[in-house]
């Protein structure tokens, strides 16, 4: 059962992604109450030739891949709002266009530089990726987005839930989305090597929305949302070492995937499956019943 | 007379180089509550925005006496209010004391106690550890009013606070607002509807076709003048003005 845990390589990608879901825990929730889950998948997409220029330049080297990565995030968020500004196509399709755009630059100047590293470990990423450098920067990442986060839990909340009120009180009111834009892009990158440019976002937006079905505070939602993105990397990477023509991005997407399932049919803010089975079985009339318990989590601490 | 909290004489404004409404002149004692009528686009939120330093006068200037207080409190529309945030009425309270608060200040025994009293006063208290997708627009707009009165502001802005609220809540909500103005804070209630709430008001300002006219409620909101002002047109005027004489004269 353990026999895994005696590879090296099994070791580090155990740590890493535990580190990692710290780390995109609080961005993907993020992502999810702000309605920005297509965003993130737009800019993880985006990333990509800046992380292959940077590739094909100097190899697997982190800091010019995470150099590459932020420049091309942010130039194309740049770019797709001000498309949006200044021409008649709005937000999201110039968003969808210059991602799809950028992914097809990204894997087409990947295939004509003949590069060593098979496009499918790029794409979909690979748990023996995980070298000291890559665990350096997940190291980083993770320390830079839970500093960031603490300082900008309470104006990313009050911009989130009532914008116009958080305007009135803000000195510098735009900044706190372009520094969870930034933590955004940073996490793709610290998420790349084990996850793929394609499933990174996966790891940040199922967990959160699973773990939105079970609970209604936020403080709850974000250790539910770390847990269920550890428990689908952990369960994740089982499976890709058992199956080896697996790379680990799709498996642990796909734990996180069946976690959102079952979520979605149990959970009482969900369908709520198992409620209605019970009141089948007993025989009594359907009940109009409320959709989450009335009280939830009393004993709470203020925000 | 105590001299006013913020006054203003022939201040333009608007949004870049458009300008929105001309010659807005008010004054503001403490402890008074203005009322702010006008139709669409009139230049109601501009002035909102204009108190709130989110836009500058294009010309003129507000004067605030004693300074600027650190806190306006504000309380907006709810059209870009996201209630599926999950978050119990208790910490949307909260909220108002957290730009006093900053980044990681935490809420001591005080303000614990402010956050109390609040949702006490505002008939919130009971429902307070309920997630706000589960409340009625009323309550939420009571939770709302909590979230006001934790700011502690000698200077409360309200834009329609009264939009889709029933009657009782709008009327015990009022007393709220009467209670803050005997707390010696001033009020400025944006209005869409004219209503009983203007009874309420010590003063009166009138926006409209780019101009404005400060006085006493009774003596600014005429049916000529909200006519002149393009709030009502001349027939609606005229039906109101036969309601009057019929209900025996009060003013509108």
């Amino acid at each position: 059962m353990f026999e895994w845990l005696q590879y090296d390589f099994m070791v580090r990608a155990v740590i890493a992604t535990m580190v990692l879901s710290f780390s995109v825990a609080p961005v993907g929730a993020f992502l999810v109450l702000k309605r920005l889950s297509l965003a993130g998948e737009a800019v993880a997409h985006a990333i990509v030739p800046g992380i292959v220029i940077a590739f094909v330049v100097s190899g697997l080297s982190v800091v010019s891949m995470v150099v590459g990565g932020l420049a091309a995030g942010i130039v194309v968020a740049a770019l797709a709002s001000l498309v949006a500004r200044m021409t008649i196509i709005r937000e999201d399709a110039s968003l969808a266009s210059l991602y799809l755009i950028a992914l097809a630059l990204g894997i087409f100047i990947l295939s004509a530089a003949g590069s060593a590293v098979p496009l499918q470990s790029f794409l979909f990423g690979s748990i023996l990726g995980i070298d000291d450098e890559t665990l350096m920067l997940i190291g980083v990442t993770a320390t830079i987005t839970l500093v960031s986060f603490s300082l900008i839990l309470r104006p990313l909340i009050m911009s989130t839930i009532d914008p116009v009120f958080y305007e009135s009180q803000s000195k510098h009111p735009g900044l706190v989305t372009q520094v969870f834009m930034f933590l955004v892009v940073l996490n793709l990158l610290g998420a790349f090597k084990a996850l793929g440019t394609l499933m990174a976002v996966g790891l940040m937006i199922l967990p959160a929305t699973a773990a939105r079905y079970w609970v209604s505070s936020i403080t709850r939602y974000l250790m539910l949302t770390f847990l269920f993105a550890l428990a689908s990397c952990w369960a994740g990477l089982f499976i890709s070492f058992y199956l080896p023509d697996v790379p680990s991005g799709p498996a642990i997407v796909i734990v996180a995937g069946v976690i959102f399932f079952l979520s979605m049919i149990f959970s009482p803010q969900g369908f709520h499956v198992g409620a209605r089975l019970n009141l089948f079985r007993n025989g009594s009339k359907p009940v109009k019943h409320s959709r989450s318990n009335e009280r939830d989590e009393p004993h709470e601490k203020t925000v | 007379m105590s001299v006013p909290l913020v006054s203003a004489a022939g201040l333009q404004l608007g949004y870049g180089d458009v300008p929105v409404v001309d010659k807005v002149s008010f004054a503001l004692k403490r402890g008074e509550v203005l009322s702010v009528v006008g139709h669409n686009g009139s230049g109601k939120s501009t002035l909102v925005k204009t108190l709130l330093d989110i836009l500058q006068p294009m010309s003129g200037t507000l004067d605030w006496q004693d300074g600027k207080p650190d806190t306006i409190a504000f309380l907006g529309q709810r059209t870009e209010f996201d209630n599926r945030f999950p978050i119990r009425v208790r910490d949307l309270a909260a909220m108002g004391a957290w730009p006093r608060l900053g980044f990681l200040g935490r809420i001591d025994a005080e303000c614990e106690y402010q956050i109390e009293v609040a949702l006490e006063r505002t008939g919130t208290a009971d429902i307070a550890d309920m997630p706000l997708h589960k409340l009625s627009v009323g309550q939420l707009q009571r939770a709302l009013f909590a979230r006001t009165m934790v700011q502690d502001a000698p200077l409360i802005l309200l834009d329609e606070p009264f939009t889709a609220v029933d009657q009782s809540t709008e009327a015990e909500l009022l007393s709220l607002i009467d209670e803050w103005s005997t707390e010696g804070r001033s009020i400025i209630l944006v209005l869409h509807d004219l209503s009983a709430v203007l009874e309420h008001c010590n003063s009166a300002l009138i926006l409209g076709k780019g101009n404005s006219l400060f006085g006493p409620p009774e003596s600014v909101l005429t049916p000529e003048n909200l006519v002149r002002f393009g709030y009502l047109s001349s027939s609606q005027a005229d039906w109101l003005e036969a309601m009057h004489s019929k209900a025996g004269g009060r003013h509108v």
